[in-house]
């Protein structure tokens, strides 16, 4: 029990008796671990906007003219069960005319409505397709292109879409592949410059570990404190990482907001929040981990005399 | 206490630091090992206390073989046996007290225990007031005392000092060699490994010297030869 103590006693004087020692361990590691959580934010972002300009995509199908209320839930019916189909919306002709006068307010083009009535509507149904990602679209597309809805459908306008989806695709699937070899470099990066940080730390107090093993001091007695302490580097460095991310996602919050003009495409704070335990905790372990092993490793000669 | 048989140490199969050593040191005894650099003194230390393997021969501690000492024991060997250097080995960043308590907290004695021995230590040694200093606030003949009282914490039957005033001035190094006669009073068994003529004279005690790794010489009241 005292023994116990006492090493968490020397690891704590051990820390802040060699206070730049342990501030220039700490700067290490940070520049590791900053890198590491601007990763995992880069691949938010990327995954995010992926995922944002998918939900934005959908395939938009205007009725003939004449077409009944009746007709279109049977076509919305027959989409539903195609198993590509995530949502379909169906847009009355009301909201067609308001969604013209909104997007021509303008424009010359809402001229056009002055030949028609006030109570005339020259507006058919609509309606909005999703699928469940981006490769199902030329199935959905090619099934309204059957001859049994030829009389109900006007026109669909995805092939308007569909260089642009299919751009954002095979960028998606490249960014996916690469992105795994810029992990494993930064993950190597940042095991080299750790283990060599604590190496280097270790050879700095290679003349106090001979001392104590000279005055009778067992090796697990010597190890243990420095073992905490790697741990406290780890700690501290994570805390350091929680404190100055949170700041700045908070700050370029709102500008990834105005610039997708939606909260739900990047919430990059949302994400930080939602998944706190799993990016620091993860963080903490490993580099906790990695310092004790490299501390382990870099004692070991020191401890032979 | 010591004894010693046959020793020799050869380094890179090549360099015979010690060769065929034999001594015998009996419990009390004052010995003073001498020799100029390189004749194998400082090796026939780290013999002693397990810190260079034993080739050839064997070495006795206190009755313990430690001819093919095991790692894990090495920890249980030095705590039996108190060992000053030239350079003093102090931990920087703990303060005298902690120094000294060091060794004891390693083997788990009890806060109290630590307390009473490290003060009466610090008393044996004379730095009263001066035990929340660190060794650099410390002068080097203070500094050398703070070793010896760490040396002595487990009050051990025997005390190796290793040219403990090399890096003293004569003042230091005859109040260093007065606190060793006074432990050695209170029986505890002293090997003083030295170059220093001066102190290995003014001791009268027995003087063993060495020479390109062979004993030459072994005299129960000798004077400095070489």
């Amino acid at each position: 029990m005292y023994k116990l103590w006492r090493i968490f006693k020397f690891a704590i004087q051990g820390f802040f008796r060699n206070f730049w020692l342990s501030l220039v361990t700490i700067t290490m590691m940070l520049m590791a671990i900053v890198s590491v959580t601007l990763l995992v934010s880069i691949d938010y972002v990327k995954q995010a906007t992926i995922a944002g300009v998918e939900q934005k995509v959908d395939i938009l199908i205007s009725m003939q003219y004449e077409i009944e209320r009746e007709d279109v839930d049977t076509l919305v019916l027959d989409l539903e069960e195609l198993p590509e189909v995530k949502k379909v919306r169906i847009i009355s002709p009301e909201d067609n005319m308001e969604l013209f006068k909104q997007n021509n307010s303008n424009s010359k083009a809402i001229k056009a409505l002055d030949v028609f009535e006030d109570d005339e509507n020259p507006f058919g149904y609509s309606l909005a397709i999703q699928a469940y990602n981006l490769d199902q679209y030329k199935t959905i597309s090619a099934f309204i292109e059957k001859e049994e809805y030829a009389g109900i459908v006007k026109a669909s306008t995805f092939h308007d879409y569909e260089s642009f989806v299919n751009k954002i695709n095979n960028l998606s699937k490249i960014l996916n592949k690469y992105s795994w070899y810029i992990i494993a470099i930064f993950a190597v990066i940042s095991l080299v410059v750790i283990f060599n940080t604590i190496r280097m730390s270790i050879y700095t107090r290679k003349d106090e570990i001979v001392i104590m093993k000279l005055v009778g001091a067992g090796n697990w007695f010597i190890r243990a404190p420095f073992f905490i302490e790697s741990i406290f580097y780890a700690l501290v460095s994570v805390l350091i990482v929680i404190g100055v991310t949170y700041p700045i996602v908070n700050f370029i919050q709102p500008s990834l907001t105005n610039y997708f003009q939606d909260t739900q495409v990047i919430n990059l704070a949302g994400y930080f929040q939602s998944n706190f335990l799993y990016i620091f905790g993860w963080q903490f372990l490993a580099l906790a981990t990695l310092n004790v092993v490299s501390t382990a490793v870099a004692m070991k000669k020191y401890l032979k005399s | 206490m010591i004894k010693i048989s046959n020793l020799s140490k050869i380094y890179n199969k090549k360099v015979e630091a010690l060769r065929e050593v034999n001594m015998h040191v009996k419990p009390g005894e004052f010995v003073s090992i001498v020799g100029q650099s390189g004749s194998g003194k400082s090796t026939l230390v780290k013999m002693i206390i397990a810190e260079e393997k034993i080739d050839l021969g064997q070495v006795v501690i206190g009755g313990w073989d430690i001819t093919k000492i095991k790692d894990r024991e090495i920890p249980t060997l030095r705590r039996q046996i108190g060992v000053i250097f030239q350079d003093f080995k102090l931990l920087e960043k703990k303060t005298v007290f902690e120094n000294i308590a060091f060794a004891m907290q390693a083997c788990g004695f009890k806060p109290s225990v630590i307390k009473k021995t490290v003060d009466q230590m610090i008393a044996l040694v004379g730095l009263k007031g001066k035990t929340d200093r660190y060794p650099l606030q410390l002068s080097g003949g203070e500094q050398q005392r703070v070793a010896i009282a760490r040396a002595l914490v487990h009050k051990p039957k025997l005390l190796v000092a290793d040219e403990p005033t090399g890096n003293l001035d004569s003042i230091n190094t005859r109040e260093i060699i007065d606190l060793l006669k006074k432990i050695n009073n209170l029986g505890t068994t002293v090997l003083l490994v030295t170059h220093n003529r001066e102190v290995v004279n003014n001791l009268r005690g027995r003087v063993i010297t060495l020479d390109n790794g062979y004993v030459i010489s072994d005299q129960q009241k000798g004077r400095y030869l070489l």
